[in-house]
């Protein structure tokens, strides 16, 4: 009750103080005047009376001041007091202050932002209406094996989930049976991607799409940022050709959103009117696919048929017609699988009654359907997934990826908290001369260790708020460093709040609990021991006393462990990264260009095509510095392919799922692709059109099982027949990871197309450089001709791995946060240790021990808290390991060389932070240190 | 609550610590006063044995006032000169019968022990 009193007391004293001094003033006046009345009264002078009031007053400004003080608020008094002797305080101490906010900073600020940013870009939920009602259809089933071959081709991914095979994409009809089913769902919608969409006439970039149904927008609840989004009515076959811009893609283009709306824009020369533009948080649901454009489901044909140039000069092409007409039927085919399914759940419905209600009419639906009775034995099975996250969810384990992330950031959390412990630790000993002194001079206990918790409070409150910068500032900066490298699309990345406020929480209690223990021991120190300046602490040989130095060891040697596990883990993400880099391809991706040449709007027949594309090599190769060129229809590592089934007449073999390579001249020599048996396709063969193949050392095996392959005839799927000439090493057609499949090769002489054709170089030096002596031939040789999707095979490939390259970086950017924050403390503890030793030192040097020594030993007494660490650090990192080998590829979680080569390197970073100190105690001067004693 | 000023020792007989609040209260439950008027009327019911300067009355009265247990009040006093008068709250006069009851159980315990030998 009291304590309220006062602080009115002290509210008005603050308000009023000058009316207040002026009553004291006129109080005092008052007293003094009274008084020499009655001196006067007494019989004295005038003057002496009043002289000798004033001196029985004592003072006039001392009573006013002692009045202040008891005005005054004593708590903020002091704290006043203490906050700047406490700055003053850390401007002396200017290393120990740098490295303890350097620690509070990181631990905070860094720590965050690297999770925020893998939290938003790896697993946001997506920004759309209610998405926990969301679910995604998909199947599994097991692989094909000779007997049970394959039954659904197609395009779309396909993932290895345990020992089945897992995909999303269903055959269009399935679709509208999802559809049907109203009970279980309010929305059942699509989307399929659509990648390199010529933007413009001319050699323009290309663009990413995805193709939706008409009720995808209203599903997922998305409003428009400007004009309007697709509606059912625009998903027609007939209906006039709209499209619906992203958000990044349309401000780009036009400058703002709004000045979007209406414009028309060609893609694949078909003219398309934007109608609005999507939101900005709408990303995607695939993270992967950052698709520019939204368009109708519908419009597949137009964009297939490439404009109206579906008569060409000759006649109708049959091929033009039969890829029009193939994409119709994609519509219909019951057996070919590409539409992503997802639906929105009725209230009251869950996934699994989703999943029993579907399982049979699929199940009848797949067997009424099968061509090939073959594969009837494994037939997919159809399940429901979250769709809350978007379509990644089928991709990766969230629970896995967040628990490493998450242990990551508690890792680090403890290091940087060991680290700010130990250099407390150090500060509070090294500082027990002044407390004594302070206490011998009158300072109660409580005010001392006040003073410290202040101090601590300070420190901390300094340290929280530049990680609190540090935070919001790297989320910021960070993205467009990390996007550096992949396909350039900007990530965008939320600070995550909570973790902040957890780090930041954490580092806190540290940084005050660690302030003020020490203080609390330090103050009962004995004064006169403490006085006499002794730098060894006296209690270092009483039990308490040596706890405490265990317990200073003890957290560096944490922090070592820690510190080594992390950079393991990271060390293994980056062999991951480097092994999918180098991986067997199968060909050498280095010095290659890869760029899309279309003639499609030249109107050229089959024959002309020949002479463009055998023309247009010719002049590459007379191009100095290019060494081969050839052609090919897809990129080889490049994550999708086309597959088709194949046959071997004669026989009832049938392999459904067949990587084909459509390849020009000298393609082999150009990718340098080994040929094993036989030979590659010669160039005269290329020239006439011959029905010849190259089969690789896979399919091979797989389907002449020890025969000779060669001179054998084999049926593609829409070829026809062709006669094997040789057999090559396996490459890699489509992602790096997962199995390759079987692959053939064959000319595209044999069924030469207007379609863009991929054209290879194999140059010496920067391929890039060859970008424009490649376009000034194209235009040369045909003004109609298309250049455009420039780039080389080696940022291709990096593009299909850009998550993985990710985490790679971000994990070496958590290792080496953690060595960092760990060397600042260990610099800490090995001050104190190296300080508490400088009278042994003194001594050793007095009897004659040299200052290399005295060096050695103290790097040998550092080296022994190293070699401490590992040997904790180690076995926890192999433990730890093993919860991450899901995630890596060519490199096992106990690979010998990354073990030595991590431990090797936080020991020398041990060495490095510890040499510091370890010279400063080599260069005490022995008649100082003794001295003190 | 009666806690000695901060610092300065206490003159001539040494008021006993923690004693002079509860003088103070006493002194103006009579009547309200004024700075001077406390002093002179502490010397003399003490005959001259309690004195104090104003250096140290004015904190105690500044912080009493602080507390809670007195009120004051500017006054025109006798012969017309305006002083600031003090005077007890219902808080003070409660605090100091608690005081008062305690003075006298310490004072008798006291008188008890020195009694007995």
């Amino acid at each position: 009750m009291t304590f309220l009193y006062r602080l009115r007391a002290f509210v008005r004293w603050l308000v009023r103080r000058d009316e207040i001094e002026r009553a004291l003033d006129s109080d005092l006046e008052d007293y003094v005047a009274r008084s020499t009345e009655a001196k006067i009264r007494d019989g004295m002078a005038p003057a002496a009376a009043r002289r000798a009031a004033l001196i029985e007053l004592g003072g006039v400004e001392q009573a006013k001041t002692r009045v202040r003080e008891t005005l005054s608020f004593q708590p903020l008094d002091s704290l006043v007091r203490d906050t700047r002797y406490a700055f003053r305080t850390m401007r002396r101490q200017k290393t120990f202050t740098a490295l303890a906010v350097l620690c509070l900073a990181l631990g905070i600020g860094a720590n965050t932002t690297i999770f925020s940013f893998m939290d938003s870009v790896l697993f946001r939920a997506l920004p759309v209406d209610r998405p926990a009602e969301l679910v995604i259809l998909q199947w599994t089933a097991n692989r094909p094996t000779e007997s049970v071959p394959w039954a659904m081709p197609g395009r779309g991914d396909v993932v290895a989930v345990e020992s089945r095979l897992r995909s999303d994409n269903w055959p269009y009809p399935v679709l509208e049976l999802f559809e049907g089913r109203r009970e279980l769902f309010t929305e059942v919608f699509g989307s399929q991607p659509v990648s390199q969409l010529r933007i413009d006439l001319g050699d323009g970039p290309t663009g990413d799409g995805l193709y939706v149904t008409g009720n995808f927008f209203r599903s997922l609840g998305v409003g428009a940022r400007a004009g309007r989004l697709l509606a059912e009515d625009d998903d027609r076959f007939e209906a006039p050709p709209v499209v619906v811009l992203s958000s990044v893609f349309g401000v780009a283009r036009y400058g703002s959103a709004e000045a979007a709306v209406g414009q028309t824009i060609r893609l694949n020369d078909v003219a398309f009117t934007v109608i609005g533009v999507a939101p900005p948080a709408f990303f995607r649901l695939d993270p992967e696919r950052r698709p520019s454009f939204y368009l109708p489901m519908r419009s597949g044909p137009l964009l297939v048929a490439a404009g109206p140039r579906l008569t060409l000069p000759g006649g109708p092409s049959r091929f033009a017609a039969a890829l029009v007409g193939s994409t119709l039927e994609m519509y219909q085919d019951p057996e070919f699988y590409w539409v992503s399914a997802w639906a929105r759940l009725r209230p009251g419905v869950s996934r699994e009654q989703v999943q029993a209600a579907l399982r049979s009419p699929f199940e009848r639906f797949f067997a009424d359907n099968l061509r090939n009775q073959a594969s009837l034995p494994n037939p997919p099975r159809l399940e429901a997934a979250s769709g809350t996250a978007g379509r990644d969810g089928m991709r990766r384990n969230y629970g896995e990826t967040l628990f490493v992330l998450f242990a990551m950031v508690v890792v680090i959390l403890t290091v940087a908290c060991a680290s700010i412990a130990s250099l407390l630790l150090e500060r509070a000993t090294a500082r027990r001369r002044e407390m004594a002194v302070r206490m011998s001079l009158g300072a109660g206990r409580l005010s001392v260790i006040r003073q410290l918790l202040t101090e601590s409070v300070l420190l901390a409150l300094i340290g929280g708020g530049a990680g609190v910068v540090l935070s919001i500032a790297g989320t910021r900066a960070l993205a467009p460093l990390l996007a550096a490298g992949t396909d350039g699309a900007l990530f965008r990345a939320e600070l995550n709040w909570p973790v902040l406020g957890l780090t930041l929480g954490v580092t806190l209690l540290t940084g005050v609990l660690f302030g003020l223990a020490p203080a609390i021991h330090a103050t009962r120190v004995a004064v006169f021991s403490a006085l006499k300046g002794s730098r060894s602490a006296p209690d270092a040989d009483t039990p308490k006393g040596r706890h405490r130095v265990a317990f200073g060891q003890m957290l560096v040697v944490a922090q070592i462990a820690l510190s080594l596990v992390l950079l393991i883990g990271a060390s293994l993400f980056a062999a991951t990264l480097t092994n999918l880099r180098t991986t067997e391809l199968g060909f050498n991706q280095e010095g290659l260009l890869l760029a899309n040449v279309d003639t499609t709007r030249a109107g050229y027949d089959a024959v002309a095509v020949k002479s463009f594309y055998g023309t247009l090599r010719e002049r590459l190769r007379q191009v100095p510095g290019i060494d081969s060129a050839s052609l090919s229809w897809s990129v080889l590592a490049g994550g999708s392919a086309y597959i088709r089934s194949v046959t071997i007449p004669g026989t009832s073999t049938q392999a459904t799922d067949i990587n084909t390579q459509v390849i020009g001249h000298s393609f082999f020599e150009t990718m340098q692709i080994e040929i094993l048996a036989g030979r590659s396709i010669g160039d005269w063969e290329v020239d006439a059109g011959e029905p010849v193949a190259v089969v690789d050392r896979s399919f091979a095996e797989t389907f002449f099982s020890g025969a000779d392959p060669i001179g054998r005839t084999i049926d593609v799927q829409d070829e026809g027949q062709l006669r094997i000439v040789g057999v090559s090493a396996n490459a890699r057609h489509d992602m790096i990871r997962g199995d390759a499949r079987p692959a053939v090769y064959y000319t595209y002489t044999w069924d030469p197309h207007p379609l863009y054709n991929m054209v290879v170089l194999r140059a010496q030096g920067d391929p890039l450089n060859y970008a424009e002596p490649l376009r000034t031939i194209v235009r040369d040789l045909s003004p109609d001709a298309r250049v455009n999707s420039i780039r080389t095979q080696a940022a291709n490939t990096d593009r299909t791995i850009s998550r993985e390259i990710l985490f790679a970086r971000l994990s070496n950017a958590f290792a080496l946060l953690a060595l960092v924050i760990a060397c600042a403390g260990l610099y800490g503890t090995v001050s104190y240790a190296m300080a508490r030793q400088t009278p042994e030192t003194g001594i050793r040097m007095a009897l004659g021990a040299t200052r290399s020594l005295v060096l050695r030993r103290a790097l040998r007494q550092v080296l022994g808290l190293g070699v401490a660490g590992l040997a904790i650090g180690m076995p926890a990192a192999l433990v730890a390991s093993r919860y991450i080998e899901s995630f890596l590829w060519g490199v096992t979680a106990h690979d010998p060389v990354i073990l030595a080569g991590a431990a090797f390197a936080v020991l020398a970073a041990v060495a490095a932070a510890g040499y510091a100190p370890a010279s400063r105690a080599s260069k005490v001067d022995p008649m100082a240190a003794l001295r003190s004693e | 609550m009666f806690r000695k000023p901060k610092g300065r020792a206490e003159d001539r007989l040494g008021i006993p610590q923690g004693t002079l609040y509860l003088l103070i209260l006493t002194i103006v439950r009579r009547e309200p006063s004024h700075g001077y008027g406390i002093a002179q009327r502490l010397q003399s019911l003490t005959d001259g044995a309690f004195q104090i300067n104003p250096g140290s009355l004015f904190p105690a009265l500044y912080a009493l006032e602080r507390d809670g247990m007195l009120r004051s009040v500017e006054r025109a006093s006798d012969n017309n000169r305006r002083a600031r008068y003090y005077e007890l709250t219902p808080r003070g006069r409660k605090r100091l019968e608690q005081e008062e009851q305690r003075w006298e159980r310490v004072t008798n315990a006291i008188a008890n022990v020195l009694r007995s030998t």
